[in-house]
């Protein structure tokens, strides 16, 4: 086919061409019957894909399923490992501590733009540490987690 | 209805759930890529437990910010790759030698453009089942590119921009492998029974 249309005629069938470039192709396929052939081809595949469709057996969606479920079991207050729960918790202890910080110079009129600011700021860094250390924590765990699958795999 | 993100965010809440959602979603499109790139179901099932439980084991391995398809056939053709490798073989999707685009010839209407009724009656149905069987031999006849093409766009639903980034190609690359794949199909397609 030397029409030049290949690409556009691909973009066209699976509705990817909009406007002008649409139309033009329209207007192209009146007179060019290689580039019906193929859009004919095309749509005969398609459809056949579709009606040969398969779906997965029922026992590997369930075998995904259960497994998804016991880690959510094994979830701590809902989180995934000990590690999480237990830098959340520190996390909370930081942002108690953050907020009983007294305020310099604090009147009782000016308590939200004064000290409280400046004990916000302190606990905002507390919260990014504690993100961090929770971001390497996961990490940690995620690598330990993978060797142990290759050794396991090893064994096996 | 949750978005796939929304769901993956239940899920990494602690919402098992939401997986089981998820996986109605799109089990059938997973599994159908699988089944046609291994042409076994065997592995096909093997590799389609893989990809999910990838998700399962490190939820944290998709980034929200990816669209969820985008990153689940992304998964899935790695998995289905590093299947072959341990297993040593080529895919059904590898196990044919590509054949050379048809040459730019016939501009006549072929007889697929009438042969192909999108409602058949009954009477088209013994018609339908050889022409199914012409489809499966003319998608064997593709070569392993265009077939890996093919069957993304056609399972994925992913646009061609978005296959050609999920395959680290020029989207000029990915549109002139479907292209090619048309012209052959046609071709294979209109061929006169023997």
């Amino acid at each position: 086919m030397n029409c030049g249309y290949g690409e556009k005629l691909i973009l066209y069938f699976y509705g990817e061409l909009a406007g002008e470039l649409k139309a033009g192709v329209e207007r192209h396929l009146e007179t060019c019957a290689a580039c019906r052939g193929e859009l004919a081809a095309l749509e005969a595949a398609q459809g056949w894909l579709k009606a040969s469709a398969a779906e997965p057996p029922a026992a590997a969606v369930a075998a995904v399923l259960a497994q998804a479920r016991a880690a959510g079991g094994a979830a701590v207050f809902g989180f995934r490992t000990w590690g999480e729960a237990l830098l959340a918790g520190a996390l909370t202890a930081l942002l108690a501590v953050g907020f009983s910080l007294p305020g310099r110079g604090t009147s009782p009129g000016l308590a939200w733009n004064s000290g409280l600011d400046s004990g916000l700021d302190s606990v905002e860094y507390s919260i990014d540490k504690a993100q961090a250390d929770m971001a390497v924590a996961q990490s940690d765990w995620d690598d330990s987690y993978g060797l142990l699958e290759a050794e396991s795999a090893q064994e096996v | 209805m949750l978005t796939d993100q929304e769901l993956v965010a239940a899920f990494k809440g602690g919402d098992a759930e939401a997986l089981g959602a998820l996986m109605e979603r799109h089990k059938a499109a997973v599994y159908g890529y699988l089944l046609r790139l291994t042409g076994r179901p065997d592995a096909a099932d093997d590799i389609f437990q893989e990809v999910w439980l990838k998700l399962v084991r490190r939820p944290g391995a998709y980034g929200e910010r990816e669209k969820f398809s985008a990153w689940l056939f992304t998964v899935a053709r790695n998995a289905a790759m590093d299947h072959f490798r341990r297993e040593g073989s080529r895919s059904a999707l590898f196990s044919q030698e590509g054949v050379a685009a048809p040459a730019d010839d016939d501009a006549a209407p072929g007889p697929l453009e009438t042969a192909v009724s999108p409602e058949p009656g009954p009477h088209e149905t013994l018609e339908n089942k050889a022409l199914g069987e012409k489809i499966s031999a003319a998608l064997e006849r593709l070569s392993p590119e265009q077939r890996e093409v093919f069957y993304l766009r056609h399972y994925s639903e992913l646009s061609f921009k978005e296959i050609a980034e999920l395959l680290g190609l020029p989207i000029g690359t990915v549109l002139a492998r479907m292209s090619r794949a048309a012209a052959l199909l046609r071709k294979e397609l209109e061929k006169k029974p023997q």
